[in-house]
């Protein structure tokens, strides 16, 4: 089995904190989101470049709308753009307008970077009962919002049977460790521990990031962390580092998902 | 301000590449690669007195700044001859005037930092508290401050004008940038400049009260940040907090940051400035922080 691992970045500026009040009131605390459009996304997207890796991004529309010329930097590099919500709802509060909401931002998405998202990530983590299918009809290939297993699965039981679910991991996710403030060194340990372990038992790795500087790998001294993992991810395991909706399109033999040569519903 | 920085990233992003990259040195005073900006967030009794409690027993974690911490930091920055920046809340001041004005006889910097450490919204309330506090370090050292930083980084609509009115030349409370710049509007002659703190990577609190940090951890996290903007903008920002519990007062975190003013100390290509000089560097060559003619 080919050993892969993608790489995706949730694009989050002051969306989060914009959900919760109007914008124009946020300062100092409130606007560590400010640092991933001054800085954050720029420095991350040179990273990538310099270490030419192609990576998933992301991006709600409340961001793409933004900093547009973030986004045109990020097609013209070659990564993929995928969907992430409208403006950090949580979904699985939206109700009967969940429909109408995913529509407009999949449109929304689509007019801005010129091309269909084929993938999804919840803004905030959420889903409804109803998510998934909603997506099969826009036309999604796969979503990447759970945390349930190790390997890509079919989402048919969950109401998409044109889908894949790509699963991330909490634990290879920066968000996850800097929210706790551990020092860099601390986070990295982390990640590395996951990733090696992840990757020796189903050939699969999910690398969550962010380009913000409190929670994210924006910072210049994060990035050489970054470096490091993408070197282990290379170098030690030898696996790939491939775009989410090449993964999904490969694990879809007929009409089910294949991993590991073993059907996985 | 939100709308103008966010529909021209590219543009603001260009201005920093062209600082950050052509000829870093000649930003900094004396050629520095790197301005280095020790901030002592001296945090005593005034933040219990916020929350309502008395400083006694357990709630006397601000009071060891007052009793050992300040005087620690005072003889460990005599030590290495660097002149800080002392972040210092009214009521702190009102009530421990002398050690205020140690801190000023030992030439460092007097800021402001709130009344009791206000961590919430003040309402219409906040420009005559800021007033308050700006009395008081008047009173008690016989000079105005002209920086403050906000007590837990929260700001308002009111918050600048009211500074600008008082005098300040700073602010020290924004987190979205690695080098200085202006607020919008100050047009080319500013007067006031805003230089962004580093609560991620060099802010001693949070590492020990909410990461669990070893001491030694930390003066690794510091060297690695230092490292990482010495090859990029140059400007680091320190804060550090005389206090115990979540502070840097007691000696073990003390040796931590006495080790890493060794560590920028041996390397000659670092410049300790306090902000109050950082901002008058600024203010004098706007164009080298994206402000100034255009």
């Amino acid at each position: 089995m080919r050993k892969t691992v993608i790489l995706t970045v949730n694009v989050h500026g002051l969306g989060p904190e914009a959900a919760e009040a109007p914008e124009a009131g946020l300062f100092g605390r409130f606007a560590h989101g400010r640092y991933t459009y001054r800085i954050g996304l720029w420095r991350l997207l040179d990273s990538l470049a310099a270490q030419r890796v192609k990576a998933t991004f992301f991006w709600p529309v409340f961001e793409a709308e933004r900093c547009r010329a973030l986004l045109e930097r990020c097609l013209a590099d070659g990564h993929e753009v995928a969907a992430h919500g409208n403006a950090f709802e949580d979904h699985a509060g939206l109700g009967d307008g969940e429909a109408a909401l995913l529509e407009t931002a999949h449109a929304r998405l689509a007019a801005l970077s010129g091309i269909e998202p084929k993938g999804f990530r919840s803004p905030t983590g959420t889903l409804s009962p109803a998510t998934i299918s909603i997506l099969d009809r826009l036309g999604y290939a796969y979503d990447s919002s759970f945390l349930d297993d190790d390997a890509p699965y079919s989402l048919a039981g969950d109401g998409g049977p044109r889908m894949v679910e790509l699963p991330f991991a909490e634990g290879l996710a920066d968000a996850t460790h800097f929210r706790r403030r551990l020092t860099q060194a601390r986070a990295e340990a982390f990640l590395v521990e996951e990733l090696d372990a992840l990757i020796d038992a189903d050939s699969y790795a999910c690398v969550t990031l962010h380009p913000r500087a409190d929670l994210g790998v924006g910072r210049a001294a994060r990035l050489l962390m970054l470096e490091r993992l993408i070197a282990r991810i290379r170098d030690r395991h030898g696996a790939a580092l491939r775009l989410c909706r090449e993964v999904a399109e490969e694990c879809r033999q007929g009409g089910s998902v294949i991993w590991d040569g073993r059907p996985r519903s | 301000m939100t709308a103008a920085v966010s529909s021209s990233p590219g543009a603001k992003r260009d201005a920093t590449a062209a600082a950050g990259s052509a000829s870093p040195a000649s930003r900094w005073p004396g050629q520095a690669r790197v301005v280095a900006c020790v901030t002592v967030h001296v945090d005593g009794p005034a933040v219990e007195a916020g929350k309502g409690l008395a400083p006694l027993g357990s709630n006397s974690r601000g009071r060891y700044a007052m009793r050992r911490g300040v005087a620690r930091y005072l003889d460990m920055l005599a030590r290495h001859g660097v002149k800080a920046t002392f972040f210092c809340c009214g009521h702190d001041v009102e009530h421990y005037g002398q050690l205020y004005r140690d801190i000023d006889a030992a030439g460092h910097e007097i800021a402001a930092h709130g009344y009791q450490h206000e961590g919430w919204d003040l309402g219409d309330a906040e420009p005559a508290l800021l007033e308050k506090t700006h009395r008081l370090i008047i009173e008690a050292v016989g000079k105005a401050p002209v920086g403050w930083c906000s007590p837990s980084g929260r700001k308002s609509r009111h918050t600048l004008p009211t500074l600008a009115r008082l005098g300040y030349r700073y602010d020290a409370s924004e987190k979205d940038l690695d080098e200085p710049y202006f607020p919008e509007g100050e047009g080319e002659n500013p007067s006031f400049v805003i230089l962004p703190n580093n609560t991620v990577s060099l802010d001693d609190y949070p590492f020990y009260a909410t990461g669990q940090a070893l001491a030694c951890e930390v003066l690794a996290n510091f060297i690695a940040e230092f490292e990482a903007i010495r090859a990029a903008e140059g400007y680091l920002h320190l804060t550090v907090h005389p206090m115990a519990g979540g502070g840097s007062g007691t000696p073990a975190r003390a040796a931590a940051v006495e080790r890493f003013l060794a560590h920028l100390e041996g390397c000659p290509d670092v410049a300790f400035l306090t902000l109050a000089e950082l901002a008058g560097h600024c203010l004098a060559h706007p164009q080298a922080f994206g402000g100034g003619p255009a």
